[in-house]
């Protein structure tokens, strides 16, 4: 209680200064009255000789107090007080910070989420990714991870699906394939059961599972006596031995399964040449990350003599070991930065348009500040009682934002895909989320509060006590048309973005993918593996399934693929090509995009053939030969200049060889801003027969059917699933959709990107609206008689409108240029944002400069025309 | 509204006279400032009022004491005291301030040959 007590004795001290001045005062009139001055001229001589009264008892009083915290408080209430007394002004700015400080908030949250959080697994710090660029062969893997000294390794493999059957109707299922350490070494524990034990990747261990836990909940309905029952996976029976917590996402935000990888060093071809697999680690105890680095450096050397085939020196980038979570963040990083620095701008805006509310208050306040000054208060103190103020605000502006903020997340969750940003689900106002919030609170505070409160303080006592001067109307008013160019140049900034982004989109959209999306289903149909280990038993379920479609009312068309263009899905071999030497110098083999289609396919597609034939029914047969088409873009660049048919290609680790019969249009099977992912070079079609093999050496078995209808195509979903159930219960059918459905869920990221710049800046666009009609009406209210002296001299409407968006157009044409030069600067940042745009294009900033400057000058119609419809009469005697 | 603001020569100046002065006898307030005004001839232009702060701080630091009492003519008065802290402060300063002010003379003295 010693600050109750210290508190009662400064009272003390406090009345006991008060009366000692008094004394001194009493004394010092009572010895003038005796030397012989008037009454009244000795109590004025003396507290002229004194001094300024309450100056001196303040000046006294300061020194017992910690005076900044009570000031502040004092201050504090102050504020408050004028602020519930301006209730409009009160809530437009509040408003305002409001959205602005909410939606920065909003955006943070998912910085926070996926750049800020460390990974949820145990000392986070010490796991690193050796995939940066590199996959490894499992038998490499395996090597390694019994080889290295500086890290403990594993290894996973996204992308695995497998049938569940026996539970209900066949399911299919999203799977992580793992090595058995892969759960001890990043160090999480299993919501039920155990993780998988060391050998558990191993031939004949390997029949275990994990399930994840929505799955667990789904499926299983989250009973405990799930561990140990054997399910059905893939055809094949797996015990399941864990469940993992609901929070564990890795290395997929689909994972529904973990599997043991099957390590068999006796199986060589999977081994070594099936599909790599990414590596991550754990440093051991003291070890750096460039050590680790080196150590697999010199490694991977190694590791090149332990091919059971030579394998070219140029195999791998040099060795590179980063950070887990820098390689899940990925190139998200920058996005999330720029679309950080995009929302700080409008909160910029924002804060001019409520530094320019306070400065438009100001003028009415003059008094007040001249008063207080009058009373003592030096610069200083008057400023730091403005600058509360504008804090107090910043700080209401935060706690509503907080509620925006809330819902802004939520919305963002359900507008982005948990596929484009990693750890999307994490995202939610945190503490830190809540400091940043504080923070930008009070940093606006100050931030908007700052000119004015140096603008307003820097009172002319006399001057404004008899009018409030002209002078600091002046200054004033250059101050606020200076916040207003400065607001039209961020919202040209932002416009500027929003429209490359807004291009970009339209371009993607326009982008030819290489074939007709209307009308067109498709959907995954994926038997077992069991069931496709006999080839032909595989393809006469397919070839019914087909003529089964091909029959109903309404198909036109149907055909089989193994990998649907533009959804995500990579079939490629490693190939050779004739006339090419088996292997140049160092030079990696070419990697095919491989499509298995049965011959209908490019018809339902009606992807063009531009020479030679396509495939026949024949070429399926297993006796056939083996055929292949090619795409224009790779005939060219492997065989430039010569005809291609009859030319061949095929896998480097068959003698045998396809012969070209066909060339065809390129498709865009990546993205419609590139053809194929950047690690392949080119594309071939083969035959849906037991001849084409994939880079795992075995026939594509799960297809995708797609069915070109007369009309809507959504219209079969039900009926092939039907078609499908009836051949075959245990056969799952996913990922029924319209192709158009496909095309447009491969733009979902840059759409949803640019969905956020523009609304960015919408939100620029108005907040700079509201600046520049603010700033004019209040010139066209402060020039209220000076408007009447000229209509009284003759000036038409036409001038009064003249002069009025004359002022416009200076702010709206110095806003657009400084905001044009910005952009150009700001602009490069987004290039790899954007597709078949510069990030300079002319006709984005023409269109956006006269965009804006129409803007400014609409936002001056309002006061223009109240200052052309004034009454001369009435404007000549205002004030 | 022009301020003159004559408060001190320099920082501590006011309060290095205040304490000399009291160390020739206890004084309230009033009789402190006309025996400073009396003993600087006049010469140096003090602010009446501006003693007061100065007696807070000193106070405040414990270099001076102070208590109600009652003066000769019967009035209510508060008697300031120097405490012995303040009489060794006092002595560091004036000893200090000597110092500066032969520096400050030499330089501005005549050169001497």
């Amino acid at each position: 209680m010693n600050w109750i007590n210290s508190f009662r004795k400064r009272r003390a001290v406090y009345e006991d200064l008060s009366e000692e001045i008094r004394d001194h005062l009493e004394e010092k009139t009572r010895e003038l009255i005796e030397s012989g001055v008037s009454p009244k001229e000795a109590a004025a001589q003396a507290k002229r000789e004194f001094g300024n009264v309450a100056l001196t008892e303040e000046r006294g009083r300061e020194i017992w107090r910690w005076s900044t915290l009570e000031d502040f408080l004092s201050d504090l209430r102050y504020g408050a007080r004028g602020l519930r007394k301006n209730p409009g002004f009160t809530f437009v700015a509040v408003l305002t910070l409001a959205l602005g400080i909410g939606a920065n908030s909003a955006i943070f949250s998912l910085v926070n989420a996926v750049l800020l959080h460390s990974l949820p697994f145990s000392e986070p710090d010490r796991l690193v990714s050796l995939s940066e660029h590199n996959w490894y062969p499992q038998g490499g893997f395996a090597a390694m991870r019994t080889s290295l000294q500086t890290m403990d390794l594993a290894a996973y493999l996204d992308g695995q699906e497998f049938n569940l059957t026996g539970q209900g109707d066949a399911e299919r299922l999203y799977g992580t394939q793992v090595s058995a350490n892969f759960f001890s070494l990043l160090g999480v524990q299993p919501e039920q059961g155990r993780i998988f034990r060391r050998g558990e990747d191993e031939p004949g261990n390997d029949f275990k599972v994990i399930l994840s836990h929505p799955l667990w909940q789904t499926k299983f309905g989250a009973a405990s006596n799930v561990i140990g029952q054997r399910i059905m996976l893939g055809g094949v029976s797996r015990e399941v031995v864990g469940v993992m917590p609901s929070g564990f996402h890795f290395g997929s935000s689909k994972t529904q399964v973990w599997m043991p990888f099957n390590l068999d060093p006796r199986a060589v071809d999977t081994y070594w040449g099936g599909s790599w697999v990414p590596v991550i680690g754990r440093l051991r105890e003291g070890v750096s990350i460039a050590r680790a680095q080196a150590e697999v450096e010199v490694f991977q050397h190694r590791l090149l003599r332990m091919f059971p085939w030579k394998q070219p020196e140029t195999t791998w980038r040099a060795a590179s070991v980063i950070p887990l979570q820098q390689q899940m963040i990925g190139d998200m990083r920058s996005k999330l930065l720029l679309l950080l620095g995009a929302i700080a701008l409008v909160l910029l805006i924002a804060c001019a348009n409520v530094a320019n509310l306070i400065l438009a208050r100001a003028a009415t306040r003059q008094r007040e500040m001249a008063v207080r000054a009058t009373l003592g208060a030096g610069r200083w103190r008057i400023c730091r009682q403005l600058l509360t103020e504008s804090t107090l605000l910043g700080a209401a502006g935060a706690a509503i934002g907080l509620v925006f903020a809330y819902f802004g997340v939520s919305w963002l969750k359900s507008m982005l895909r948990a596929d484009d940003i990693p750890r999307l689900a994490e995202a939610s106002l945190d503490v830190r989320v809540l400091v940043f919030t504080a923070a930008i609170g009070i940093l606006t505070g100050l931030l908007f509060g700052l000119a004015p409160a140096l603008q307003l303080s820097k009172v002319d006592l006399t001057e404004s006590l008899k009018t409030g001067s002209k002078n600091a109307v002046a200054t004033s008013h250059r101050l606020r048309s200076g916040l207003a160019v400065i607001q039209i140049a961020m919202a040209v900034v932002l416009v500027t973005a929003a429209g490359l982004m807004v291009k970009s989109l339209w371009q993607l959209v326009h982008v030819d993918p290489g074939f007709r999306s209307e009308s067109v289903l498709s959907a995954r149909v994926s038997p077992n593996q069991a069931f496709c280990d006999n080839f032909e038993r595989c393809q006469s379920f397919y070839n019914t399934l087909i003529d089964r479609v091909r029959a109903l009312s309404g198909v036109r068309d149907a055909a089989l693929v193994n990998a649907l263009p533009l959804n995500g899905r990579v079939a490629f071999i490693a190939s050779r090509f004739e006339g090419h030497p088996e292997q140049v110098g160092d030079q990696p083999e070419p990697i095919l995009f491989d499509s298995v289609i049965t011959p209908d396919y490019l018809s339902v597609m009606q992807i063009p053939l531009l020479e030679g034939r396509g495939f026949v029914e024949s070429d399926t047969a297993r006796d056939a030969e083996p055929v292949a088409l090619i795409t224009a873009s790779t005939a060219r660049k492997y065989w430039p200049g010569v005809d291609p048919i009859g030319k061949h290609v095929g896998p480097i680790w068959e003698k045998q060889w396809r012969r070209v019969v066909g060339v065809v249009a390129d498709v865009h099977e990546d993205s419609l801003s590139s053809t194929l992912p950047s690690w392949i070079t080119g594309a071939i079609y083969e035959p849906f027969s037991a001849h084409a093999v994939l880079i795992n050496r075995r026939p594509a078995l799960e297809m995708n059917v797609v069915v070109r209808g007369t009309n809507d195509p959504t219209s079969f979903a039900g009926t092939l699933r039907q078609v499908v159930a009836e051949l075959n219960p245990e056969v799952p059918v996913t990922e029924t959709e319209t192709l158009g459905g496909v095309v447009s869920k491969s733009m979902s990221a840059p759409r949803s990107v640019m969905w956020l710049f523009t609304i960015f800046a919408g939100l620029a666009v108005v907040l700079g609206a509201v600046g520049v009609y603010g700033v004019i009406s209040y010139s066209v209210a402060q020039r209220t008689s000076e408007i009447g002296v000229r209509m009284a001299l003759g000036a038409g409407r036409r001038d009064i409108l003249a002069l009025i968006f004359g002022q416009g157009a200076r702010i709206a044409i110095l806003g657009v240029c400084v905001g044009l030069a910005g952009a150009l600067a700001l602009t490069k940042l987004m290039t790899t944002l954007l597709y078949g745009v510069a990030a300079t294009d002319p006709a984005t900033f023409v269109t956006v400069a006269l965009l804006l400057t129409l803007i400014a000058l609409g936002a001056c119609y309002l006061p223009a025309r109240r200052a052309m419809r004034m009454n001369p009469l009435v404007a000549l005697r205002y004030e | 509204m022009k301020t003159n603001k004559p408060r001190e020569l320099f920082p501590g100046a006011l309060e290095m006279m205040i304490l000399r002065t009291l160390r020739l006898q206890p004084q309230h307030g009033y009789a402190l400032c006309q025996t400073i005004k009396r003993a600087s001839d006049d010469l140096l232009q003090i602010e009446e009022g501006s003693l007061y702060p100065a007696l807070q701080r000193l106070l405040k630091d414990g270099l001076v004491s102070a208590q109600w009492g009652v003066s000769a003519t019967n009035r209510r008065i508060r008697i300031y005291k120097l405490m012995p802290k303040g009489a060794k402060h006092l002595e560091r300063e004036v000893s200090s301030f000597e110092r500066m002010l032969e520096g400050v003379t030499r330089v501005l003295s005549p050169v001497r040959s």
